[in-house]
């Protein structure tokens, strides 16, 4: 990086070598144009704004991260093999550094009414069936990290299910990010739209080789169709040196059913936004989360959810587990209509801190404008206990062991919750191996 | 001797709980200790583990001839001291069979034993299991974590059968427990005896001891062993109660 460190993500939206998906379309250039405009409207955000307050984005912005430009071809299947998970049979789609790479996916079979491709692939091929859906949650008007992913849209995943379509194997996006001679940002864009009645998993995983320093700023949009169900877990585990930025927007039809468990183990910083709109009575949304920040490690969660419609219930799950100097914010907030009666809302956040120089901002809010509704919300911060942690040691076990045992248990209720046993055994073991090599203090 | 505790005091915070509390136990004894709420008999319990919060002020404890006092706990079970807790702890989330290979793995590591596989581990945990009446689901189950109090008592017992401990403290296992909960958890003692195992039993009530058959009976009260005697002692007090003994005490 030569001269003065940037002011702006200017350099984040350059142009791509092998040109921009979907050129030539007069309804994309127009949504980049708009998204650009509120990425330049918006400009660096400070710790003034709500949404910023306790997080800044020098630290990122700083990096002066570069649009990817070309596509990574050296990649054989031997190269990620590492990364699979033995046990986890899926619809594979693996995307390196934000672009779709086929050579390495493994689809398989879908059944009839089962549509999973790469976005512009299908910007090319079919772009009617993307025009009304992009953007169609994420709304016309984004946050500052959404407008970006949008001004500087340029492949993701997509999945399309008809109506009443079901699909009995998960769908498993890989989203591998391969170090490149200057920090580049990727911006994979993934849409997911469920129709009336059916039924997917999903799996995603942002993953590395190496340790490398780069950026991903993923934006999925996931609508669900009357009595639809989607499974989705999402785990992140970035090179300890990147910076990771994900805006999951998710709208529910009456009766559908959206179970989440999101795990963020990785980067040096990452930020996550769940936004869930309620669109029809009797939904359900489960969100559970994760998350573990070490040493030069911040954990950011904003969490929305609009209960804009009666008879809909939520539920807000999040557990941290935050060591040596490492920093975790959770910003929730549940707003309830005034006409939305019989909600059922619950959101909770605990955090273990298992060192003094750990800091965790945590802010769970309500936001309750009908009477008839059961809402709750609650936070805890706290140690190991003692008496805990004395019972397993006069049985044998060492401090050390001792303390992760605990960990592990303090974890266990949002693994548990995760699709199967083999996402649940790769997590629990990446979670122990942090916890190895945790400073105590 | 296997245990050997001499003058020991020690202090939670200001207060002094036990004052110059003296005991020996031989290999292959059972020790009963007896005494009135609050006289120090958890504190004692804790200190030969050691837990943390109790401060050591004067005295000696030596396990085998080694200064105990100067390990650290899992250092102490490593050397076969174990503790049945009054209280036993309750871990959500943490899994008891793993908990019980991580413990007695610990134990064989220590001892420069292999650790037991899996499938020596299961048929290992099976039969101890029978021993004690307690139920395979228990082992898929968390720690204690929404056990009733007669399982966690029995789950304590279970934790020592299966650590096989050259000293055991059984800290009022005996509390809470029903007449059949008591025949089960004394069964699983009993089975345990053995010329090389001694026991530290402590109760506040003669009822235990029915079953499981003191060669020494202790009356600690207010921080200190005052009367010493044997199993006809623990009658002696069902029948006159403590106050008879503190009486004594003090006219002596
Ligand atoms: N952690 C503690 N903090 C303060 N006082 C304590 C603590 N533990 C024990 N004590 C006090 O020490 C005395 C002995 O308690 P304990 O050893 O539990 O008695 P016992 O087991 O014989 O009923 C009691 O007066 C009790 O209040
Ligand atoms: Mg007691």
């Amino acid at each position: 990086m030569n001269g003065a460190a940037p002011t702006s993500f200017d350099t984040w939206l350059s142009a791509r070598a092998d040109g921009e998906a979907g050129a030539g379309l007069d309804w994309l250039e127009a949504q980049r144009r708009s998204a650009l405009h509120q990425v330049r409207e918006q400009g660096v955000p400070g710790t003034k704004q709500e949404a910023w307050r306790y997080t800044s984005l020098k630290r990122l912005i700083e990096q002066g991260f570069a649009r990817v430009e070309d596509e990574v071809t050296a990649l054989q299947l031997h190269d990620i093999e590492e990364l699979l998970i033995p046990g986890l049979d899926s619809h594979r789609v693996v995307m390196v550094n934000g672009r779709y790479t086929p050579s390495l996916s493994a689809l398989g079979d879908l059944p009839p009414g089962v549509r999973v491709t790469g976005l512009r692939a299908l910007l090319a091929s079919d772009p009617d069936a993307l025009r009304e859906r992009l953007n169609g949650v994420a709304g016309e008007s984004q946050p500052l990290f959404a407008a970006l992913n949008t001004a500087g849209l340029d492949d993701g995943l997509v999945v399309l299910l008809d109506r009443g379509a079901v699909l009995e194997r998960p769908i498993e996006l890989i989203h591998l990010s391969v170090g490149m001679d200057e920090p580049r940002v990727a911006q994979p864009r993934h849409l997911v739209a469920l129709a009336d009645g059916a039924q997917a998993s999903l799996i995603e995983r942002y993953v590395s080789l190496g340790e490398s320093l780069y950026c991903t700023n993923s934006v999925l949009e996931l609508s669900l169709g009357r009595d639809a169900v989607l499974k989705h877990d999402r785990i992140q585990i970035e090179s300890p040196n990147a910076f990771h930025i994900t805006g999951l927007y998710l709208s529910q039809d009456a009766g559908s059913r959206y179970v989440g468990v999101n795990v963020g183990l990785g980067a040096a910083w990452a930020r996550t936004d769940l936004v869930t709109r309620f669109r029809g009575e009797h939904a359900e949304c489960d969100l559970q989360g994760l998350y573990l920040a070490g040493d030069r490690q911040l954990m950011d969660y904003h969490i929305d959810v609009d209960h804009a419609v009666p008879s809909c219930s939520s539920r807000e799950t999040f557990k941290g587990i935050l060591y040596g100097k490492g920093r975790a914010v959770f910003d929730g907030r549940v707003v309830v209509a005034k006409d939305a009666q019989k909600t059922d809302a619950a959101m909770s956040n605990k955090n273990l801190m298992l060192s003094q120089n750990a800091e965790i901002d945590t802010k769970p809010q309500l936001e309750i404008n009908a009477d008839d509704v059961k809402c709750s919300h609650g936070t805890t911060v706290g140690q190991i206990e003692p008496e805990k942690l004395f019972y397993l040691r006069s049985r044998g076990i060492s401090a050390p062991l001792a303390r992760r045992m605990l960990c592990m248990g303090f974890a266990e209720e949002i693994i548990d919750a995760l699709q199967s046993d083999a996402l649940r055994e790769v997590v629990s073991e990446e979670v122990g191996r942090r916890l190895e090599t945790a400073p105590l203090t | 001797m296997m245990l050997s505790v001499k003058g020991l005091r020690a202090n939670v915070g200001e207060n002094e709980i036990l004052k110059g509390l003296d005991l020996e136990v031989g290999p292959g004894e059972i020790h009963a200790i007896m005494g009135p709420n609050g006289s120090g008999k958890s504190t004692f319990s804790h200190v030969l583990s050691g837990r943390e919060g109790y401060e050591v002020t004067a005295g000696s404890v030596t396990f085998e001839g080694q200064d105990l006092l100067a390990l650290e706990p899992e250092e102490r079970a490593h050397l076969g001291l174990f503790l049945a807790f009054q209280y036993p702890v309750e871990l959500p989330g943490v899994n008891n069979t793993y908990f019980l290979k991580a413990a007695l793995n610990s134990i064989r590591k220590s001892r420069g034993e292999s650790e037991l596989d899996a499938v020596s581990f299961l048929r290992l945990i099976k039969e101890k299991l029978k021993i004690l009446h307690l139920n395979d689901s228990l082992l898929k189950r968390a720690v204690n974590a929404g056990f009733s109090g007669g399982e966690k008592k029995r789950n304590e017992i279970f934790q020592m059968a299966l650590l096989e401990p050259k000293l055991a403290i059984l800290d009022e296992t005996d509390s809470g427990l029903d007449i059949d909960a008591l025949r089960v958890v004394a069964d699983g003692v009993n089975a345990l005896r053995s010329p090389e195992r001694s026991m530290i039993v402590v109760t506040h009530y003669q009822r235990l001891l029915d079953y499981i058959e003191p060669d020494r009976v202790h009356v600690l009260a207010k921080g200190r062993i005052i009367r010493s005697g044997g199993k006809e002692l623990a009658l002696e007090l069902e029948e006159k109660g403590y106050g008879w003994i503190l009486e004594q005490e003090q006219a002596a």
